[in-house]
């Protein structure tokens, strides 16, 4: 196995991902929904905001989550489209290829991640555009924080993949995988104030340690008016060692799994089961 | 690793020895033996759940024998899977494409999947475009291309890292006539231009009767196996039909001179090993009898309707007119006495 093979199936999924304009809309948008709405929906609430003197915006407290869910989205999504590919005619070409089932994974994972990398660059400039990001931020520790979060989301999504073997409803998925991770992390909240049993369960969940990675690189702007809950739940190690930990483990996990898949042939008859033109 | 020809290699393009594939009672594939020559143009033929698609996916290493061995080009199918997988371009009965990606681009995923240098695939791809009448196509999306010209495609992404051997699994199945005619042309072109080996499954005959040697698979073991002119000169001079109002008395009665009748739909059909002289005495002598007899020459259908016939019975039918030794008839997978008696219709077009 050598570079050509996983980069063609990394390219294939960029020219998808920029072909498909609506994913590429709704993956730009979901964010800002949650951004403008809900951020200034809190705030109103809360009776924050700009030009108020209640506190900081809950918006801001917002921008790393925002930022996180575009990858935790996106690589799902790249991800979980495995599952529709194991009956197409992709997945035939690959399986035929002259390389290890395993490498599939691989290839796959490193694609669904690098696809919401992308992704979280272009909400990260309209977040720009938009003055969200405060000038202290940190580039590398940026670039860093997404790099690693959309593993980790990437390897989440084929681990889920690779251990499916019909995805009857994508809705099923959304609302019993990708929300759950979604909430539970620290973007709409600090996990530190989490009742004890939440706290555990976002703890557990490895894309909270994204989240947070996140929230050290974008330093939160407006400065000292800012209560102690919107600093970080952990430090930038750990954060580090749970994100690139999980992936190995996950991306480790699906290339048995799907190695098993291939040799013992549930996979193979699912591709040459009949279907329709 | 790659080669661009199929240069010394004395070892078969195709070993396999008591192939076997079992689904817990089923024997798909029942102790197959076969071996292809380099550059033969190869047709395993038989009815839809005979064993030729488990037969290919285990050759192509997809799926592992339940037992017995097979060497694609010199490499173990059971543990020398990539190096199997490099020598060998399979078209599976499904598409292998991808309806999103253009034909160039799916060429270009497929040849790097092969790991080709990116100038080398843009030159074989015009190449097989070219030679598979796509070029005009190159830019267009699968999605919105017709059954025969996915089907082209695909043989073309088979084909793009010049494999020493090529699996075509039912290449024309669920492509109108003149669809299919057309694939059989570029199959033929893509073989005089590169002499790679062909292994072709399919269950339209008479498609098969270009290969070099075909053989008939039944309940996944190979009942007849040769060249095509060879098994159809074996069967007879000719094939009489006759159609008759009291049919089954004479068919009865010309049973022991010329060996048990098919029938079809309304025909009765017998192999006549006789020449034209007593076959016209056959006609004769029927004459006032008989409703119509016409007389033709067999085809691979007629091969594959006797084979059946013999394999129902257990036993070679008995009674040829002209005698012709059946005893030293080559069919060196033997007759086995596995008598499968579920027989299935006569396959007809």
């Amino acid at each position: 196995m050598t570079y050509r093979p996983i980069l063609a199936v990394i390219e294939r999924e960029i020219v998808r991902l920029f072909r498909q304009k609506s994913r590429l809309l709704s993956a730009m948008v979901r964010p800002m929904i949650w951004l403008f709405v809900i951020g200034a929906g809190f705030d109103a609430m809360l009776g924050r905001g700009e030009g108020s003197s209640g506190g900081a915006s809950y918006q801001y407290f917002l921008v790393p989550g925002v930022l996180g869910m575009s990858m935790l989205f996106g690589a799902m999504l790249a991800a979980l489209a495995t599952v529709y590919d194991k009956e197409s005619g992709v997945m035939r070409m690959l399986v035929i290829a002259p390389f290890e089932h395993y490498w599939i994974v691989v290839a796959k994972t490193l694609s669904a991640a690098i696809a919401a990398a992308i992704q979280a660059v272009l909400v990260l400039i309209l977040l720009a555009l938009l003055g969200y990001l405060s000038k202290d931020l940190s580039l590398p520790l940026l670039a860093v924080g997404i790099a690693a979060t959309s593993l980790a989301s990437a390897s989440t999504g084929m681990l889920i993949a690779a251990c499916t073997k019909t995805l009857d409803n994508f809705a099923v998925m959304m609302n019993l995988v990708i929300f759950p991770m979604f909430f539970l992390s620290g973007s709409l909240y600090p996990i530190q104030h989490l009742p004890d049993a939440l706290r555990i369960v976002a703890m557990l969940n490895p894309y909270s340690y994204g989240v947070d990675l996140l929230k050290h690189a974008l330093p939160v702007s407006g400065g000292a008016g800012f209560s102690a809950s919107f600093s970080t739940d952990f430090s930038l190690g750990l954060n580090l060692a749970v994100l690139l930990g999980f992936s190995a483990l996950a991306t480790a996990i699906a290339c048995a799994r799907f190695s098993r898949e291939t040799a013992y042939e549930p996979l193979i008859h699912m591709l040459s089961r009949k279907r329709g033109e | 690793m790659k080669r661009d020809s199929p240069a010394v290699d004395l070892s078969p393009a195709i070993h396999a020895a008591d192939l076997t594939k079992r689904y817990g009672d089923v024997l798909a594939v029942d102790h197959l033996d076969l071996d292809v020559r380099a550059g033969e143009f190869f047709g395993l033929l038989g009815p839809n759940g005979s064993g030729k698609t488990s037969t290919i996916h285990m050759l192509s290493t997809l799926i592992r024998p339940t037992g017995g061995t097979a060497r694609i080009a010199g490499h173990d199918v059971s543990n020398e899977g990539v190096k199997v997988r490099a020598a060998i371009g399979v078209v599976f009965q499904e598409s292998a494409l991808d309806r999103n990606l253009s034909a160039a681009e799916n060429l270009r995923f497929a040849g790097l999947l092969y790991d080709l240098p990116r100038a080398e695939i843009k030159r074989r791809s015009d190449e097989l475009l070219a030679l598979f009448g796509l070029t005009d196509k190159r830019d267009k999306p699968v999605a919105s291309f017709s059954g025969g010209m996915r089907r082209a495609l695909d043989i073309a992404r088979g084909v793009i890292h010049r494999p020493r051997v090529l699996f075509l699994d039912e290449p024309t199945i669920g492509l109108d006539l003149p669809n299919r005619k057309k694939i059989w042309r570029f199959i033929e072109n893509l073989r005089a231009e590169t002499g790679m080996t062909v292994f072709l499954t399919t269950h339209y005959l008479e498609e098969a009767a270009d290969c070099d040697r075909v053989a008939f698979i039944k309940s996944g073991h190979i009942v007849q196996s040769g060249p095509p002119h060879e098994l159809v000169s074996r069967l007879g001079a000719f094939v009489i039909e006759i159609e008759a109002d009291d049919a089954d008395r004479i068919v009865a009665e010309l049973a022991p001179r010329l060996g048990r009748a098919m029938m079809d739909g309304e025909r009765a059909c017998f192999r006549f090993h006789g020449d034209a002289t007593q076959l016209a005495a056959l006609q004769t002598e029927y004459a006032d009898r008989i409703g119509a007899l016409r007389w033709r020459k067999p085809n691979l259908n007629d091969v594959f309707l006797w084979v059946n016939e013999t394999e129902a019975t257990g036993r070679p039918s008995s009674g040829e007119m002209e005698g012709e030794p059946k005893a030293g008839r080559p069919c060196e997978d033997g007759i086995s006495g596995a008598a499968n008696t579920t027989g299935f219709p006569p396959s007809r077009e």
